[in-house]
């Protein structure tokens, strides 16, 4: 099977974007990485949409705006992995033969969702108990930290490094830094959990574009291979994501690596799934970047930032980036892309040539959560 | 007075005293909450009855929610609760002001307001209080 490359990636900044609708936004988003790849619209064969709120045949709405129509375009609902979901899809057409050149896009828009939360879905049992995403990862904070003695402090500087990141993010709406002691103070949402070990409600888009080993030379001297692309989901556990680790995120990692042929101690980077202070801190774990119960130890010294054993959002993530659900997974890709090319700027993570991108998404009552994804890739 | 219905139709009786329904497979014994058409375990369809679950549990985990959801109390006391039947389910915890609320604190069933509409209407659903008295 042919190997897929990324050759390109465009992508809005995350903000509130009141006056833009979000057709345009995935639009500026999908011809920035039109443009960023060299590919002409009328060379692009497929396309996936990952979007979990904006309606029925969102991509086709984005891509007739450039133009682009008469391909097969799908349509990708898996919650906060749906445009992880969508490059999983594009990755595996781009594989099967289906295709030499797609393009994976994902937004949303949320500034609409009343009391800063994603919309409550009604037919979900668990959710129509008044469960919000901050609970669950408020009891997940709480099972970690019972076990092995995770601290507030230690999370509390989770947040400070990604905003760190995200202050260096032209992509991110934040300009200043914060302290542990602003993070401690705010407003709580879901004891231990205050609005600054929270990610924010966002707004944008994110593109890229996906190609064949035997075309993308053509565009770019140096393509980004993806070298692992693997889509789970949970299994009934009773407790959902309220433990103090993601079993599917530990399945789909060991795969990943597997097929990839590379091992944690082998990753320069990686864009985690991090809506909460305490999920990047499990994950840690869960990805294999330290054992159990050592995230704590290893936030105290440095293990996961630039320059330590390997730099965990270094884009800020998605508490400092923003989260908007479907253009998340998308943008992970996306700045794999621009880091592993030595392209991020004042984020830039020297020498960084094995990228890691890890999406969780879905509450769903009984199972774990809907979904997880890991990538890999080799720059 | 107040209108209230319930949350939905195929979550509990009333009692008293109040019990979950929940589902017991014929083949294996195992019960389920909530009610599930197929056994998720085995994977066979035409094994599964509905029955009523008692009440009593343990906490497995706990929050206490600020920022919740409109019509929802807040603060919020939301928890994960391991029945003595099997099952665990996410559920609200009532009359807790006041408890030194922990993890493995004893609970049982009672039916109160879940949520109150726009108009006015309280949502019946299942919750789970502290028990006192925690040998009993």
């Amino acid at each position: 099977m042919s190997a897929v490359h990324v050759i390109g990636a465009g992508m809005t900044q995350f903000k509130p974007h009141p006056t833009v609708e979000v057709h345009e936004l995935a639009r500026q988003a999908a011809w920035a990485a039109i443009e960023s790849s060299g590919v002409r619209p009328e060379d692009i064969e497929l396309a996936y949409a990952g979007h979990a709120y904006q309606g029925q045949c969102f991509g086709q709405k984005v891509l007739l705006k450039i133009g682009m129509t008469g391909m097969p375009v799908v349509n990708c609902e898996n919650a906060c992995a749906s445009g992880a979901s969508a490059v999983w899809g594009v990755v595996n057409a781009i594989k099967a033969g289906q295709a030499d050149i797609g393009i994976a896009i994902g937004a949303e828009k949320l500034a609409s969702a009343k009391g800063g939360f994603t919309p409550l879905v009604a037919d979900d049992l668990e959710s129509s108990m008044g469960r919000v995403m901050p609970s669950v990862f408020s009891m997940m904070a709480r099972k970690h930290m019972d076990r092995y003695g995770t601290t507030l402090d230690q999370l509390a500087r989770i947040a400070v490094k990604n905003r760190r990141g995200g202050v260096r993010n032209p992509y991110s709406p934040w300009r200043d830094e914060i302290t542990v002691e602003d993070v401690l103070a705010a407003p709580m949402i879901a004891e231990p959990l205050t609005r600054l070990s929270c990610c924010p409600v966002s707004d944008g888009a994110a593109a890229v574009i996906l190609a064949s080993d035997r075309v993308a030379r053509r565009y770019t001297a140096r393509p980004v291979e993806v070298r692992a692309a693997i889509l789970a989901s949970g299994i009934r556990n009773g407790v959902g994501m309220a433990d103090d680790h993601s079993e599917m995120t530990i399945r789909a990692a060991r795969r990943a690596y597997e097929v990839a042929g590379i091992g944690p101690e082998d990753v320069d980077l990686c864009e985690l799934h991090d809506p909460f202070t305490i999920a990047e801190l499990v994950h840690y774990e869960d990805l294999g970047f330290c054992a159990p119960g050592e995230g704590g130890r290893g936030v105290d010294e440095g293990w996961f930032d630039i320059g330590g054993r390997v730099a965990v959002s270094p884009s800020g993530g998605l508490l400092a980036r923003g989260h908007p659900l479907g253009a998340t997974g998308v943008a992970q890709i996306a700045e794999m892309f621009w880091q592993l090319r030595g392209e991020a700027g004042e984020r830039q993570v020297p020498g960084a040539r094995v990228g890691l991108a890890h999406t969780v998404g879905g509450g769903v009552t009984q199972i774990e959560a809907g979904a997880t994804s890991v990538h890999i890739l080799v720059g | 007075m107040t209108a209230t219905r319930n949350l939905r139709d195929d979550l509990f009786v009333a009692g008293p005293p109040p019990r979950l329904l929940g589902s017991r497979c014929r083949e294996t014994g195992e019960l389920f909450y909530p009610v599930q058409v197929m056994n998720p375990v085995t994977h066979r369809a035409g094994t599964m009855e509905t029955c009523e679950l008692e009440g009593t549990g343990r906490l497995l985990n706990f929050t206490r929610i600020h920022r919740g959801m409109p019509g929802y109390d807040s603060p919020l006391v939301l928890g994960i609760v391991e029945l003595d039947a099997g099952p665990t389910l996410t559920a609200q915890i009532a009359d807790w002001a006041g408890t030194d609320l922990h993890i493995g604190q004893r609970l049982d069933l009672v039916i109160g307001t879940i949520r109150t509409d726009p108009d006015g209407t309280r949502v019946l659903g299942p919750k789970f209080r502290p028990i006192k008295d925690e040998n009993l």
